[in-house]
């Protein structure tokens, strides 16, 4: 009886109607959808007026140097803190993963669909930013594009990873947006979220630049203006991959 | 009834959490296309023993065969021919009945056409409603068309019409009736002895983790010497139907 059964992975076509639902329940999560998209943007136009007009190196502003790197940084870091943590415990606290677990479905499948859908949720708030920025208040392109993309790439991952820990730690979906909303805000004090990090205390401030939303703030800023992303803000976007893989698949439980 | 290879086969199935012997030792035999209810009070062992039938938890001793596939070993094929309903709906609530359906259609090579699956379970008014905005009665339905999105050949039910009004309970034991003459081999958890008498050829009766009695709803209640199902599972398991939740 057993040998007709042939072992069939859902393919391409169950992973698409699945980032379709991910996507589905993302734009009718109206907090969800609208906060990381609107709160950086709004930071943007309260600052980027003054911003545009100081010129810092090689003819990039203050708003193409600081501004931009912080808002970009702001928007992933909302999604992959605290949306995708808060997401992922849901569906684990609801059942959802475990309902999935006894259909031909991998639960990873929802995590790849999530993560595919907080990506794009996250290049609508950047692409958005990017226009209003350049639109509005004549931002400036990175000197080096190919190196802004490779760093935004790489503070994505870092970021992801952190609520990826996040989601690993957080035993229901209230502790996890408690958690990720903590996370959240002292990455991004120690990152220069409130001010820049110069006004931090010198230990504080060297941590900070460590710590994903910090360095990605900084090796942002560097792409921008076209000089050498320093090797300790890549070390910790790097180290904080790492971290938060093994944290996860230590930790991760799907039920 | 009796055919070579039984649909399920479980072999003195063991399951401990902790200090709670949650199965001790269940053995049980399901023929293909047979309605098999298993009964029991609060904590005989009834969700476990479909949990480890369904390889969704791994025995601490014993083994489980469904159409001839070891859960765990075979998980992936088994998943193909294996429908399970769980106690509760766990689907997500911001989307659509349709768009759920579609979702766990996508699962399997040769799922049941939405509209079909939509008629089974008497929902096609509420096909574009949000699964959160469903009744309780119109959630369980949803979920045991989505048990049965991918044509299996088992079926598992667990706690089919709790928190289903006498209508609505009504009507899903048609669902079943319909479901069981296509030839699906059905394995029920329950706990209304109505349902089991009806839909069920035979029962297994739980208790503290182990198979106490496993007969047809009619020879259950001639070996208790009982006049009621009901009355037929108090005196086997000595205890009042009120605990089996």
């Amino acid at each position: 009886m057993s040998t007709l059964v042939e072992a069939r992975r859902p393919g391409m076509r169950s992973l698409l109607t699945l980032i379709r639902c991910e996507a589905k329940m993302v734009v009718r999560d109206t907090a969800g959808l609208v906060v990381p998209l609107c709160l950086p943007l709004l930071i943007m136009l309260t600052s980027a007026s003054g911003a545009s007009q100081t010129v810092v190196a090689n003819g990039r502003t203050a708003l193409d140097l600081y501004v931009l790197p912080l808002v970009f940084t702001m928007v992933i870091a909302i999604i992959g803190i605290i949306n995708m943590p808060s997401f992922l415990a849901y569906y684990r606290r609801s059942g959802i993963l475990r309902r999935l677990g006894v259909t031909p479905a991998s639960p990873a499948m929802v995590l790849v669909a999530q993560a595919t859908v907080s990506v794009l949720q996250a290049t609508i708030g950047i692409t958005t930013a990017v226009l209003v920025a350049f639109l509005a208040f004549g931002a400036n392109p990175p000197v080096d594009i190919g190196a802004a993309l490779g760093v935004l790439a790489l503070a994505t991952a870092a970021l992801y990873s952190t609520g990826m820990i996040v989601a690993a730690v957080a035993p229901t979906p209230n502790s996890a947006v408690a958690i990720g909303l903590v996370a959240f805000f002292v990455l991004g004090a120690l990152g220069g979220m409130f001010g820049g990090r110069d006004a931090l205390p010198e230990g504080l401030a060297e941590i900070g630049g460590w710590l994903p939303f910090g360095a990605a703030v900084e090796a942002l800023s560097s792409a921008w203006a076209g000089t050498a992303v320093e090797a300790p803000q890549l070390l910790g976007l790097a180290t904080t991959i790492v971290v938060g893989a093994l944290v996860a698949s230590i930790l991760f439980r799907w039920e | 009834m009796t055919s070579v290879e039984p649909a399920i086969l479980a072999e003195n199935l063991a399951k401990r959490y902790g200090r709670i012997q949650a199965v001790a030792d269940v053995s049980l035999r399901v023929e293909v296309g047979e309605v098999v209810g298993v009964v029991g009070t609060n904590g005989a062992g009834k969700t476990t023993t479909i949990e480890l039938i369904a390889g969704m938890r791994v025995p601490d001793r014993g083994r489980v065969v469904v159409l001839g596939l070891d859960p765990r070993r075979d998980r992936a094929r088994l998943r193909q021919v294996l429908g399970v309903q769980l106690q509760h709906a766990h689907l997500h609530h911001a989307l659509r009945v349709t768009e759920l359906l579609d979702l766990y259609r996508s699962f399997y090579p040769d799922p049941r056409p939405t509209d079909e699956l939509l008629d089974l379970v008497e929902l096609t008014d509420q096909r574009r409603s949000i699964f959160e905005k469903l009744s309780g009665g119109q959630q369980q339905r949803l979920s045991i068309a989505i048990a049965l999105a991918g044509r299996p050949r088992v079926a598992i039910l667990d706690e089919l019409t709790t928190g289903l009004d006498p209508k609505a309970r009504r009507r899903m034991w048609g669902t079943i009736e319909r479901i069981k003459s296509s030839g699906v081999t059905i394995l029920l958890v329950s706990h209304a002895m109505e349902e089991v008498e009806r839909l069920c050829d035979r029962v297994a009766v739980l208790d503290a983790g182990r198979v106490i009695a496993l007969d047809t709803p009619a020879g259950l209640v001639d070996r208790a010497g009982a006049t009621t199902l009901d009355d037929a599972i108090v005196t086997l398991t000595g205890k009042n139907l009120e605990d089996a939740a």
